[in-house]
């Protein structure tokens, strides 16, 4: 799965501790998030989306 | 408490389950090793409540999942061909029916390398208990870097 999550952090100047203090996971996880090693779960995805106040198709694209 | 703290607490109680293993078997006082077995266990669990820079999220939690499965899935056949091979070998252990003559030195000798003593199934059992432990630091390794653990970023 693709992700937008540098582009919204960017924007708002947000390191990936911030983000990941703000959605309550370890720094590891965004980078692992940002770089396509782990693909978050319906709640962290809608968390992070929430918090970009985007929808989540915005922040994430699922490809087959 | 840290988490080096944590990990060098866990060392600790290693070493002195060692000594008192060791202990045990010089004094030949076998609840020993056990009580003090489940005694550190419960304090290592107990201490891992107090560590404060241990982020558990989802991510860690899926890694220690599949670790634990994986190891689980090999371990379990692992066990049961000991298992089953050592009852089959002892069920050859010659009972006592009604008119019994003991056996002869030679028919002793005959049969003695078929039977596993105790001493070689004990050796057994805890080189099992060390594979499952490598089992399960290769396979949390695996996941772990899988699921980008190690990854290096811009930042």
């Amino acid at each position: 799965m693709k992700n937008k999550i540098k582009v919204f952090r960017a924007i708002q100047g947000l390191r990936q501790e911030d983000l990941a203090r703000k959605v309550s996971v370890s720094r590891q996880t965004i980078v692992a998030i940002e770089t396509g090693k782990y693909d978050p779960s319906l709640d962290l995805a809608f968390k992070i989306a929430r918090f970009f106040n985007v929808p989540v198709e915005e922040v994430f694209m699922y490809e087959t | 408490m840290k988490k080096n703290s944590f990990y060098l607490l866990i060392g600790c109680i290693a070493l002195i389950l060692l000594i008192i293993f060791w202990y045990s078997i010089e004094n030949s006082i076998r609840f020993l090793t056990e009580c003090a077995f489940i005694i550190g266990v419960v304090i290592i669990y107990l201490a891992r409540r107090q560590v404060t820079d241990l982020v558990e999220d989802e991510r860690s939690a899926k890694i220690t999942e599949k670790a634990a499965l994986r190891t689980l899935q090999v371990f379990w056949v692992l066990f049961a061909v000991f298992a089953i091979g050592t009852v089959t070998a002892l069920f050859r252990v010659p009972r006592f029916p009604p008119g019994f003559r003991p056996p002869r030195p030679e028919e002793l000798l005959a049969n003695q390398g078929d039977i596993p003593s105790p001493r070689l199934i004990g050796y057994l059992s805890l080189g099992l208990l060390c594979m499952m432990i490598f089992l399960y630091v290769g396979f949390r390794l695996y996941y772990a870097r899988k699921y980008g653990e190690w990854v290096v970023d811009e930042e």
